[in-house]
């Protein structure tokens, strides 16, 4: 693995972005299978949402694909070159890829001690050697483009959760990721504070961000989705447009889960 | 008993306030000792190496485990004839209770840094960190801010531990008092000014750990 030549994320191999196969992950010394053999691929215009019922491998999807997790089986390639494999129980990654890859989490997973200034740059300054000033200048230009920049010098406690969250993806943002994984990010937030958060990740998608997010919320899939992927028992079970998705899903297990869900979102319990 | 005279604490006043001061220099050197020692043993604690991992355990374990009087008594009697060197009073003292404080603070840092949790490293993971980056900048100084309000409460402990150390002749506010009622034969008076001193100090600075505490918790919370 060199770091010398930096990995160049190329549009030309669109249909090749991001190509998953026969993902296995397991816990518990394998007694408990998550994900099991699963595919999946997805173009540079691709905006995926993973839906589907808890346990049924979605975060740890998302997980594997930041390179979080150790893999039992399987492989992700991005754009034909070999980022992440199972070798004998290890698992290889290629940190040039990863790095390039950003995540946003449902717990928002800001660092508390430090301000908001210094979350945007700690990652660019200590680890990418990106020098302090222009770190900054940059983290003012991303908050200021998302209206934040009254913030910067903000402690994550003194912030509201969908704040919180918009400087968690605004954090990702520093470090020009190619791809974005979003798991969750607005289930913990209190209902009225998650449409700023999803109104920023709907302005990425506009600017042709490739993403990935994995979401209960169903009016937001439908929105932001250009194909909508039902992740069940490790596989993915289901992969349609999401106008197809929702209006005719084929397998069972969809269906019942859609019902479920409008169902639930009709007439709350 | 009726003829109780608190007089005699005034006119011993000197005496006592330079007892109360070695006593709080006493603590005060041994908590920032101690507090430096702890934090090294509980990274040792941490270590890849299982020897070293059991070294500090034995430490941490030993010293919280045996009472405080004896650690000072080996210090002063057996440990002097292992070396071959005198160790006077005040030097017992400092060792002793520095080893005490970083038994008792080592295992402070070690809850700080376990209660870090998963999803901090996860954060730092996905933005690229490396571990010696992700461990300087982001952990361990979470770590330090949680493990304040437990090593403030270690400083009372300490505070009121040192009082043993009169026991092989350090002149600090309790050797003072005892002499000071032996010679005047007013031990209730003595004795009982000086555990409103030592009550006084301890209860007062708890008060500032509370303070502490919350302005704390503010400050770790994602």
């Amino acid at each position: 693995m060199t770091v010398l030549q930096p990995f160049v994320w190329g549009r030309s191999m669109a249909d090749h972005f991001l190509k998953i196969r026969g993902l296995e992950k397991s816990y518990a010394m394998g007694v408990i299978k998550v994900l099991n053999g699963l595919d999946l691929t997805m173009t540079s215009k691709d905006r995926l949402v993973v839906i589907g019922p808890s346990g049924g491998g979605k975060s740890t999807l998302l997980r594997c694909i930041m390179g979080l997790e150790n893999i039992a089986a399987g492989a992700i390639d991005i754009n034909g070159e070999p980022y992440i494999g199972a070798d004998n129980g290890a698992t290889r990654i290629d940190r040039r890829i990863q790095k390039q890859i950003g995540m946003v989490f449902q717990s928002y997973t800001l660092f508390p001690h430090l301000n908001v200034l210094k979350n945007l740059t700690l990652a660019p300054v200590r680890s990418r050697g990106v020098p302090r000033s222009v770190a900054e200048d940059r983290a003012r230009e991303i908050m200021r483009r998302f209206g934040l920049d009254q913030k910067l010098t903000a402690y994550p406690s003194e912030l509201s959760g969908g704040q919180k969250q918009r400087v968690a993806i605004a954090r990702a943002l520093m470090l020009d990721p190619k791809l974005m994984l979003f798991d969750e990010v607005t289930s913990a937030l209190d209902p009225e504070l998650v449409s700023e958060v999803i109104a920023m990740i709907i302005e990425l998608a506009d600017g042709g961000m490739p993403m990935m997010i994995v979401t209960h919320d169903m009016w937001f899939a439908r929105r932001i989705a250009t194909r909508v992927v039902f992740c069940a028992g490790g596989t993915i079970a289901e992969d349609a447009p999401p106008e197809e998705f929702f209006a005719r899903p084929t397998s069972q297990r969809a269906r019942d889960f859609i019902n479920n869900v409008l169902h639930a979102n009709a007439e709350p319990a | 008993m009726d003829n109780l005279d608190f007089s005699v604490v005034w006119k011993f006043r000197d005496a006592l306030a330079w007892g109360l001061m070695m006593s709080l220099l006493l603590s005060g050197i041994c908590s920032l000792a101690g507090t430096v020692l702890g934090f090294f043993i509980a990274l040792c604690q941490q270590s890849r190496f299982r020897a070293v991992r059991w070294a500090a355990a034995l430490y941490v374990e030993v010293l919280r485990g045996a009472p405080t009087l004896i650690t000072l008594f080996w210090v002063f009697f057996c440990l002097p004839i292992i070396l071959g060197v005198e160790i006077n009073a005040f030097w017992s003292s400092i060792i002793a209770l520095t080893l005490y404080m970083g038994a008792i603070t080592s295992e402070s840092f070690r809850s700080s840094l376990k209660s870090i949790g998963q999803d901090q490293y996860d954060a730092c993971n996905a933005l690229g960190l490396a571990p010696a980056t992700r461990t300087f900048y982001v952990i361990a100084p979470q770590a330090l801010i949680r493990a304040i309000p437990n090593i403030l409460s270690n400083v009372i402990s300490l505070f009121k531990e040192s009082t043993l150390v009169s026991a092989v002749g350090m002149v600090e506010l309790m050797y003072t008092a005892q002499s000071i009622s032996n010679i005047t034969a007013r031990p209730i008076e003595i004795l009982t000014a000086v555990a409103l001193i030592y009550f006084v100090i301890g209860y007062g600075f708890s008060w500032v750990v509370s303070s502490v505490e919350l302005r704390i918790r503010a400050r770790v919370q994602s």
